[in-house]
């Protein structure tokens, strides 16, 4: 039984399709990156996913679960964690007290922890991240690049099975891609969990992480597939690059 | 266990100043009705402040919980005064009525208002203020526009002398004891999982559902809360001292802008914000209109304004932050 399971999942916004009959499988323990110009739906299908919208048509099973109408709130102690394009710390809390939100609330029903735990559980996952230096300080008042590891650290403490990162390398230099690239291998190999990772436009990164990768054009989906196959798919290349110029006419 | 006590010091502060404003009051004479008003304001600022202060909602229909509760505690006496034998116990029905009326009033105010934000929460607790108060009048419910005047009932109930030490004693006292318990019960809220869910509500309701926090939930606990404490106020500092109740008295906006302007001086979101900004705005209040009678708002309104602009974050949000990395730091909330 795979872990997430989308059946020709639709949302509209009036007239426009957002995302359009989408269908996926995602297993335990796999590291997908899904990409796709700006538009193509990712954002969408990533708020169906994890409750911000409700689908008009199809249907989403968590663990063979149906989740299609379920609120967020319930959604995330089933397994379920993200991370937001644009950073949404709770910025007055401090790093810690952000993370222990994280363990607090978002923690599977049966292991639900108490405040003094959570904070002790937050430690460890802001040891992970690498931000332990930053622990008492507002998380309003870090950098981008630390606030993006902080959401990480907060949907780990979450303790998911699946983790939906939106956008987590967008604005990053180099550097800190191949880092990031190397620390989301690094929390599926320990905490083996399944992580989702959406990405605009930045192959390196896609190309450093994902074992399989999912393609989105126009709300749909376009290719999933191997990494390496699907990025050098003719179709791929088309939307990203155009026709090469021996065929436009 | 020394963990969890240490939790609760910040609230030392707050009981020290209650205490002395309690015996400055008890001991000096004449001073007991102006400590009766500054325990009014502080009662009034800690109350509204545990939902404002926590979730970031701005309340401005909140006088609607002391007008309700003052009905209650106005509706027990008026109406079962000649129950001799109840006794004293028609006190404590009278805060029953006022709870249960304040609650009823929370949790549809909840079940409606909390799915709206912003201003647009605003606006709809103040049309529910406004609208019970026409019901009341228009349907010539408990009274109508006429009200209900029990200081008589209260004294054929009770007696003379029973009547009147509740009247200029303990209805004042009471509102000190709610003060108290309303900053317990922030401190508590604030160090347990609501007060976590509430910081995740504040700064980001949208991120707070996704990190499975049922919001409406939080809110309406701290609304709750919030409500039933202003409920006690209206009972005790309106109900049982003034002796009657009248529509356009009770349900006044004027009140809760009062509220908002106690809060702000103290720092929204503290412990003892609402204890000094009280203090401030009941003080300021009260030698204005005694220097100069007439145009203590005129006065008024600028010190406020001065205030407010230089320390924005009010009084216990300056000093909060000048405190930060000091051993003080674990005393003031």
């Amino acid at each position: 039984m795979s872990l997430l399971t989308l059946m020709n999942v639709t949302k509209r916004f009036g007239g426009l399709v957002a995302v359009d009959k989408v269908s996926l499988e995602i297993d335990e323990g796999e590291l997908i990156g899904i990409v796709g110009p700006n538009g193509s739906g990712k954002t969408t299908l990533f708020n169906v996913i994890s409750g911000v919208f409700y689908p008009e048509e199809g249907t989403i099973t968590f663990e063979g679960r149906d989740i299609t109408h379920l609120p967020p709130y319930k959604r995330a102690p089933l397994g379920l964690g993200r991370t937001f394009q644009i950073s949404r710390p709770f910025s007055s809390a401090s790093v810690r007290e952000n993370v222990a939100i994280g363990a607090m609330f978002g923690a599977v029903a049966e292991q639900k922890t108490s405040v003094d735990d959570s904070l002790g559980m937050a430690d460890r996952y802001i040891d992970m991240v690498g931000l332990g230096a930053y622990r008492d300080k507002a998380a309003g008042a870090l950098t981008p690049v630390e606030k993006k590891l902080m959401e990480i650290a907060r949907a780990l403490a979450m303790r998911p099975k699946l983790l939906l990162m939106d956008e987590a390398m967008a604005g990053m230099n180099p550097k800190d891609i191949d880092d990031m690239v190397n620390f989301i291998r690094k929390i599926r190999d320990e905490e083996k969990i399944a992580i989702v990772s959406m990405v605009e436009h930045i192959m390196r990164a896609v190309a450093g992480f994902a074992e399989r990768v999912i393609v989105m054009h126009q709300g749909a989906k376009l290719v999933d597939g191997k990494t390496e196959e699907a990025l050098t798919d003719p179709r791929v290349v088309e939307i990203y690059l155009g026709q090469p110029s021996d065929q436009v006419k | 266990m020394k963990n969890t006590i240490s939790k609760y010091y910040p609230l030392i502060p707050v009981f020290i100043a209650y205490l002395i404003m309690f015996l400055i009051g008890f001991s000096v004479p004449g001073m007991w009705q102006m400590v009766a008003l500054l325990a009014f304001y502080c009662a009034l600022g800690q109350s509204w402040n545990i939902f404002m202060g926590m979730t970031g909602y701005v309340d401005f229909g909140y006088v609607t919980f002391i007008a309700l509760g003052t009905y209650g505690m106005s509706l027990g006496i008026s109406y079962l005064y000649h129950f001799e034998w109840l006794g004293i116990g028609i006190i404590f029905i009278g805060i029953l009525l006022a709870l249960f009326l304040a609650s009823l009033s929370a949790l549809l105010e909840a079940f409606i208002a909390l799915r709206l934000r912003g201003a647009y929460f605003a606006i709809a607790c103040i049309g529910i203020n406004e609208g019970l108060r026409y019901f009341i009048e228009g349907a010539k419910l408990w009274g109508g526009s006429e009200g209900l005047i029990f200081s008589g009932a209260l004294m054929q109930a009770l007696g003379r002398e029973v009547a009147n030490q509740l009247t200029t004693f303990w209805a004042d006292f009471s509102v000190f004891i709610i003060a108290a318990l309303a900053a317990f019960l922030n401190m508590h809220y604030m160090r347990s999982k609501i007060g976590y869910a509430l910081t995740a509500v504040r700064e980001d309701e949208d991120a707070a559902k996704v990190m499975g926090i049922n919001t409406t939930k939080y809110k309406t606990i701290a609304f709750l809360t919030s409500g039933l404490l202003g409920a006690g106020v209206g009972a005790m500092a309106w109900g049982l001292k003034l002796g009657y109740v009248y529509p356009g008295d009770v349900f006044v906006i004027h009140y809760t802008v009062e509220g908002i302007v106690v809060v702000l001086l103290g720092g929204a979101g503290t412990l003892m914000g609402p204890v000094v900004g009280g203090l401030i705005y009941g003080l300021s209040k009260y030698w204005l209109a005694i220097i100069m009678p007439g145009f203590q708002l005129l006065i008024f309104a600028p010190i406020i304004i001065i205030i407010i602009v230089a320390f924005p974050e009010g009084v216990i949000g300056l000093l909060k932050s000048r405190l930060r990395g000091t051993k003080y730091k674990m005393f003031i909330e």
